[in-house]
């Protein structure tokens, strides 16, 4: 038995179905009973329930990638800021791919305070203990761009179906963006007026990321914006 | 002693309400910028504002859990909230409110979601008129969903009392400094639980139940406050 429709809005408490149903995020069971655990947004698939969350921290997980920002140098790595409760581990193994001699060689002639790097999660711990490493393709450290920062419950919106959205930012602007899921994204472009209408579409998008047909908006003013040079 | 006035006349008390009447309640949710989640509250002449920050790192280290997140609250009155000028900071009074309040709180919050991290929330009354722990409990709980932290339910409290012989819900300044018997209840409504429930003064054990069926009442109509609040921040975020 399910109490609400798709897509409805749910705040924490509300009795969402009753019932054997496989359940997602944002939501608890008690007995038979589903519940939502937070604001969001009702999720009812084909025999899963979850509340898609409105609000909330970025929260590690293993897979993601996430751009950080080097806030310690310890012996053998670093100490990322990843825009969460938790701070990421990176080692200099992790980093360089390869055995390092850390008597001959050290983190710090890698990376410094305050530098941007793109990594992926490689482990979370049970105590949230976040282990880090640059894999893929443009991971490492990032050079020039602008960064933004915008709510991590907001970076799906941001990415779009099949990453529709980013497609259309990209193709309109010829900016190239890389997205961190822990709510950064980091905007690299010639033209600085496209890098500025990249940037209020993303804030755009974040404002109004419950909207529908916002692909066409964000469309719409980015071609106002860069097309008026 | 015996120049008492009346607080209650002809079944309706000094402000005109019925016994089992809440004095007229507005919420708002995400009403601070900075804050990760926040709520303002007005019960009456009550004016209080809660901010939620966190989850977030735990300062001082020793403090962390390894296993679950802390809560941490604090209950603070403005110098200016009373008639008479509160010497500001910290007081014996409102130590204990916070430390209830956290109480009160608590058992609703997903905590061990968070192991090593803490969630503070911050109280701050901005005008008193009695009743203000269960006022901030009620802005509390707005305020901890708002800033998007996994809870079982909100928490909803009223204060229940004895005026005049009469057993009345929520009480003005008044009410509780010439009745008899003042009684915050603090509840979680789905489940009908009990997270806060302090007295002074005195109840006979059946002015005790009727009051506590009398808080339900209250709480309940709070509950659907609260969550209609929530609602509204969001409502444009529905279709």
């Amino acid at each position: 038995m399910i109490h609400v429709q798709d897509r409805s809005l749910v705040v924490p408490g509300e009795l969402l179905a009753e019932g054997d149903y496989r359940t997602g995020g944002g939501v608890y069971r008690d007995g038979k009973s589903v519940y939502s655990a937070v604001v969001g947004l009702a999720s009812v698939g084909e025999r899963e329930i979850r509340v898609v969350p409105l609000e909330g921290p970025y929260i590690p997980a293993r897979g993601d990638s996430v751009i950080g920002i080097v806030v310690d140098i310890h012996y053998s790595g670093w100490t990322l800021d990843i825009n969460s409760p938790y701070t990421g581990n990176l080692f200099i193994s992790d980093f360089l791919h390869r055995k390092v001699d850390l008597t001959r060689d050290g983190p710090e002639r890698y990376l410094r305070l305050g530098d941007v790097v793109l990594a992926s999660v490689k482990d979370v711990d049970e105590k949230m203990r976040v282990l880090l490493e640059t894999e893929g393709p443009r991971s490492g450290r990032i050079t020039g761009g602008r960064m933004v920062e915008i709510a991590p419950v907001k970076i799906p919106r941001v990415l779009g179906k099949k990453g529709s959205m980013l497609d259309t930012l990209k193709r309109i602007s010829g900016c190239r963006l890389i997205v961190g899921q822990n709510g950064r994204i980091v905007i690299h472009g010639e033209d600085q007026r496209a890098v500025d209408a990249v940037i209020n579409a993303i804030l755009k998008i974040e404002r109004e990321a419950h909207t529908t047909g916002l692909t066409d908006r964000v469309r719409f003013l980015l071609e106002k914006e860069i097309g008026g040079r | 002693m015996e120049e008492q006035k009346k607080l209650i006349v002809d079944g309706r008390r000094l402000d005109g309400r019925a016994p089992d009447e809440l004095r007229p309640i507005r919420i708002e949710a995400g009403v601070l910028k900075r804050a990760d989640g926040s709520a303002y509250i007005e019960m009456g002449s009550n004016k209080v504002l809660a901010a939620v920050y966190g989850p977030r790192e735990m300062h001082p280290r020793h403090e962390q859990e390894p296993d679950t997140a802390v809560l941490r609250c604090r209950y603070n009155m403005a110098p200016f909230s009373v008639d008479e000028r509160k010497r500001p900071g910290p007081d014996r009074r409102s130590v204990e409110i916070s430390k209830v309040t956290r109480e009160a709180l608590e058992p609703v919050l997903f905590l061990e979601m968070y192991p090593r991290s803490v969630i503070d929330v911050f109280i701050e009354v901005l005008e008193a008129d009695a009743g203000t722990r269960t006022a901030g409990i009620n802005a509390a709980s707005v305020a901890l969903a708002n800033a998007g932290i996994p809870m079982r339910d909100l928490v909803s409290a009223v204060a229940v009392g004895k005026v005049d012989d009469v057993i009345v819900l929520d009480l003005t300044k008044e009410e509780d400094q010439n009745g008899q018997t003042d009684m915050p209840v603090a509840i979680i409504p789905k489940k009908k639980l009990i997270t806060l429930l302090q007295m002074d003064g005195s109840f006979t054990e059946d002015e005790f139940k009727q009051a506590l069926d009398l808080a339900f009442k209250g709480c309940e109509r709070i509950y659907e406050l609260q969550r209609a609040a929530l609602r509204e921040k969001y409502a444009l975020k529905e279709g």
